[in-house]
């Protein structure tokens, strides 16, 4: 039996009147990229922040690695493990494209206070592997070069890129991806995809919201599809495609 | 007055809102966090170090006392920093200020109120010229200065200043990256204010005198104007901007003698402050000297290869 990594029950989450998430059911197991579609305004987005700790569910509970993270805030959540990479780029703009990659390291040491000053042999030495780790996933995403530039000098798909690189950083056990694909080159999404995989078999789980399918669909072991705020279909790829539900919520024929 | 003085004077004021300056730096140039009410934690230092010198306690005790107190007052003003933009925060930092300056004006037990309480110096030689006294300020001052800017260097320039960094850029993406962005931000607030204080203790031993009447609204601004003109998260920057800011104080308030104004010459600084910091802010908004970037061992190696391999491949 497959480990359960995430597992959702009964989420419902509302701004106003409106219940963007209305009861999700969903387990993500261990290992692969399981992907989640659906159309625009299904609430695809708002389940991922509400998975981040970014908005508090209104109902039902959250389980990441057999902890509930209902109440826990984003940074709590971020250290068990769980990263992410926002659909639109959230960047640290005036800082250079490597500093950002070191920004989403997990337990640096010289990020406390204290260490920061007195310790600074110590980290100073664990920073070298880090900026390894950092420019070998700025190579895989073609962005190296571009190391020291500010991050508010790259063009939209780079920004794009750089925000999947970063949340590759932090060898987090399982990665929200918000549509890792938009924007960016089809040869290049495909080799993102391709890494993910690889990654994958490494023991990182993806939990992977994109658009083109025919890509997702290559790569992806598990899809589930949203509509309404609802989960309204799940399976393999392949049988994904026979599904009613899943022409109903994408094209709207009944 | 004896002019070399007046120049000694100008230096240990240099000093004093240099400290000020890098201090606000560390919250605003790296950290974001618009503090108007520099001058509240300026004033927690300088009191706390005149009444506990009252009582006979050593200098230095006196500083490190008044540097504390301020910090425990930066941390209460960091909990509201979480739940406010920055804009409202700005007016409760603000607000802060004038409030504490109100108290100690009209509350007379706490320190004489509007007549204030004088203040020994923290170092006093028997006998010494008015020079000798200065320079012994001079001397003071900058060990203070120079601790602060070592201190505030190397924080800047390590995965801790990065945080500070990403708070700024943008402090939801920071705390999605596992960043406790109130630790964070406390830590600062808390910090920058120590510093404020220790340049309060100064001000006051300086002076020999706290009154209410040396902590006005306008300190926090002139503080601003030297952190916007040298540049934002670069403390070099800021301590260059104390210099230019102290001499155009200074200049504007010499001129103001011997010019004819159609308006009070005594507003003369305070006009051209007003112009001097919409045009850096037009011209210049990122100040004199740009944002230093974060500079570790781990990135000095990366770059000195890259820069070799680059003078290498031209051959």
């Amino acid at each position: 039996m497959e480990e359960t990594l995430l597992k959702i029950r009964e989420v419902r989450k509302r701004f106003g009147g409106v219940y963007a998430v209305n009861g999700v059911n969903l387990d993500v197991k261990k290992g692969g990229i399981c992907g989640l579609v659906g159309p625009n305004g299904s609430g695809k987005t708002t389940l991922f922040n509400t998975i981040l700790g970014l908005h508090k569910p209104d109902q039902g509970t959250i389980h990441f690695n057999n902890n509930c993270i209902n109440n826990l805030a984003p940074h709590q959540i971020y250290k068990l493990g769980l990263g992410n990479a926002f659909q639109i780029p959230r960047l640290f703009f005036q800082m250079s494209v490597l500093d950002n990659m070191l920004v989403a390291v997990r337990g640096h040491q010289g990020d406390k206070l204290a260490n920061s000053l007195f310790l600074r042999e110590k980290w100073q030495e664990q920073e070298k592997g880090m900026v390894e780790e950092a420019l070998s996933i700025l190579e895989l995403v073609e962005l190296d070069k571009l190391a020291f530039s500010p991050a508010g000098e790259l063009s939209g798909g780079q920004r794009k890129l750089l925000e999947v690189a970063r949340g590759l950083m932090a060898g987090s056990s399982l990665l929200l991806l918000d549509e890792p694909a938009a924007g960016i080159n089809p040869v290049l999404g495909k080799s993102i995809f391709q890494k993910l995989r690889d990654l994958s078999r490494n023991g990182t789980t993806f939990f992977v919201v994109e658009h083109r399918l025919e890509i997702l669909f290559e790569f992806a072991s598990w899809i589930y599809v949203m509509d309404k705020g609802k989960t309204v279909a799940q399976g393999e790829p392949q049988q994904i495609v026979k599904e009613p539900a899943f022409y109903e919520a994408y094209l709207g024929e009944g | 007055m004896d002019p070399l003085l007046y120049v000694f004077d100008v230096v240990v004021y240099v000093g004093i809102f240099g400290m000020l300056a890098l201090s606000l730096n560390l919250e605003f140039g790296f950290t974001g966090l618009a503090n108007f009410g520099k001058v509240a934690f300026f004033l927690i230092g300088a009191y706390t170090y005149g009444l506990l010198s009252q009582i006979g306690i050593p200098f230095y005790v006196c500083l490190i006392a008044g540097a504390s107190i301020s910090a425990a007052f930066g941390f209460l003003i960091s909990l509201p920093a979480l739940r406010l933009r920055a804009d409202y925060l700005a007016i409760v930092v603000l607000t802060f200020g004038e409030i504490l300056r109100l108290i100690v004006k009209n509350e007379d037990w706490i320190a004489g109120g509007d007549w204030g309480i004088s203040v020994s110096r923290a170092i006093s030689l028997a006998g010494a010229s008015p020079r000798v006294n200065a320079l012994v300020n001079i001397g003071l001052v900058y060990l203070c200065l120079g601790i602060c800017f070592f201190v505030l260097q190397l924080l800047a320039n390590s995965p801790y200043g990065r945080t500070m960094r990403a708070i700024r850029e943008d402090e939801i993406a920071a705390e999605a990256l596992g960043k406790d962005r109130a630790k964070y931000k406390a830590q600062v607030f808390m910090l920058g204010s120590a510093v404020a204080g220790v340049a309060g203790g100064l001000y006051a031993q300086y002076l020999q005198c706290v009154l209410p009447g040396m902590f006005m609204p306008m300190v926090t601004f002139t503080v601003w104007m030297m952190v916007l003109l040298g540049g934002p998260a670069n403390n070099k920057g800021v301590l260059l901007g104390a210099v230019l800011v102290e001499i155009f104080d200074r200049g504007a308030n010499i001129a103001k003698d011997y010019l004819t104004l159609p308006v009070d010459p005594a507003n003369l600084q305070y006009i051209l402050f007003g112009v001097l910091i919409i045009l850096v802010l037009f011209y210049r908004p990122q100040g004199l000297l740009k944002e230093s970037p974060v500079t570790t061992k781990a990135l000095e190696l990366v770059r000195n290869d890259r820069s070799a391999v680059k003078s290498n491949g031209k051959q």
